[in-house]
């Protein structure tokens, strides 16, 4: 039987509409309620995991990582501020802030040497030595230093070369020839233009190029002194123990 | 770390590419730094007062570790730099020899002052041969001090009236007399 139109018709209708959002209202105050009681288990779980693992955590880099790893996976960055209660619990903001401070200092110290182009293992290891108070530091460490460098828009960053990761302080752009010839500079720490000719099949004009590149911009020496005479190119930034401020 | 005598050799000294000079000005900048240190470094530790400009003259023009030996170029580029700096100076027009002088002549007046005070030498008479070698300056950085510099800074301190330089009769006669 249809229903007839009439103000009856329309206040029942009016009537379930506000029935319906009522039951729905609750079941999302239901939902939220439950959420954010499992949010707060979960918090306090972790401050008591974080307040428990402090020492494990400023001291330990592998803890360090790992504890980041977890805070990832569950979207937490206990570096996005200081003021949070990381920072009051671990005080790791701070850890990270000094750190990056000496990396930039690293960073500069070695310029004229390494052209801003520095192996990220030999920067933990500069590191490791100027820090006095022993926390040891990882390249896990170091990597997430520098990734908080990048807010100051100071142009640090890391560059993958071959297996190495090297971490450039300077606004040089290196394109992908440069790449491959500090990549195959790592072998012996330096390549001569009839080596990168034959191993990547370039043309010697090519090979000159990037290599005279290189030599401009501070991140190969020439060495003219082997006996074979042919002109070497060598790259601090990919040879360990070149370094003159590791003598200090 | 490798070692010449009991001198210690910084990083660099090993590292080939140091032994060429380099095309690019920064880097070779950089580069002459090091070396002057070095070779001042040296110097003073090893009391040399005078090198040559020839590879054999010096130990520090070659490194026979790595077979690397620092071009004649290379060699004039780093002792000219000392020179323009006051660090030395050529003692030929022909750019063979060359002074060291890890204290400048000033400095090495100062010494002799101080160590005219401290030995209570202040109105004596010294030979200059007496003060390179005699037994008052046994131990101090005075002993065995080049005659050229020693007369130098000698020089320095008669111009400003502590000290008179009289001849004798031979020029390893030479004396002082303090008036401090």
């Amino acid at each position: 039987m249809r229903r007839r139109p009439g103000i009856g018709g329309l206040q029942t209708a009016a009537a379930a509409r506000d029935q319906y959002r009522l039951v729905g209202e609750n079941v999302a105050k239901i939902r939220t309620d439950m959420m954010k009681e499992q949010l707060a288990t979960f918090r306090s779980q972790l401050e008591e995991f974080a307040r428990k693992h402090k020492n494990d955590i400023r001291k330990n880099p592998a803890f360090r990582s790992q504890f980041h790893e977890m805070c990832a996976k569950v979207g937490v960055d206990p570096l996005a501020s200081n003021k949070g209660f990381w920072a009051e619990l671990l005080g790791i903001g701070d850890f990270y802030y000094e750190l990056g401070v000496q990396i930039v200092e690293i960073c500069l110290a070695t310029r004229p040497h390494n052209g801003g182009l520095i192996n990220l293992q030999e920067l933990c290891i500069l590191l490791c030595q100027r820090k006095s108070d022993r926390e040891a530091v990882s390249e896990d460490d170091c990597l997430r230093a520098i990734s908080k460098l990048k807010v100051l828009g100071s142009g640090f960053e890391v560059i993958s070369v071959g297996k190495k990761k090297l971490v450039r302080s300077v606004p040089t752009e290196l394109n992908k020839d440069h790449n491959e010839i500090l990549e195959l500079a790592q072998a012996q720490g330096y390549v001569t233009v009839e080596e990168v000719e034959r191993r990547l099949s370039w043309t010697s004009g090519r090979a000159i190029d990037a290599l005279d590149t290189l030599l401009d911009e501070g991140l190969a020496m020439i060495d003219d002194g082997h006996r074979d005479g042919k002109r070497r190119y060598w790259f601090p930034c990919v040879s360990s123990n070149s370094n003159p401020v590791a003598d200090t | 770390m490798q070692k010449l005598g009991d001198f210690k050799l910084p990083h660099f000294f090993n590292y080939p590419p140091y032994f060429t000079l380099q095309p690019v000005r920064d880097t070779r900048e950089k580069q002459v730094q090091l070396w002057k240190d070095l070779i001042l470094d040296y110097c003073r530790t090893q009391k040399i007062f005078v090198i040559g400009l020839e590879e054999e003259d010096f130990a520090l023009f070659s490194n026979p570790v790595i077979e690397r030996s620092l071009s004649h170029e290379a060699r004039a580029a780093f002792l000219s730099a000392l020179v323009s700096e006051g660090r030395a100076e050529w003692l030929d027009k022909g750019h063979r020899k060359c002074l060291i002088l890890w204290h400048r002549v000033q400095d090495w007046a100062d010494i002799i002052f101080r160590f005219v005070k401290d030995n209570g030498l202040e109105d004596s008479v010294m030979t200059v041969e007496e003060i390179r070698s005699g037994i008052e300056s046994r131990g101090t950085e005075l002993h065995g001090i080049d005659r050229t510099i020693l007369m130098r800074a000698l020089r320095v301190l008669e111009q400003k009236g502590k000290l008179a330089i009289f001849k004798g009769t031979s020029a390893d006669d030479e004396g002082v007399k303090f008036s401090m």
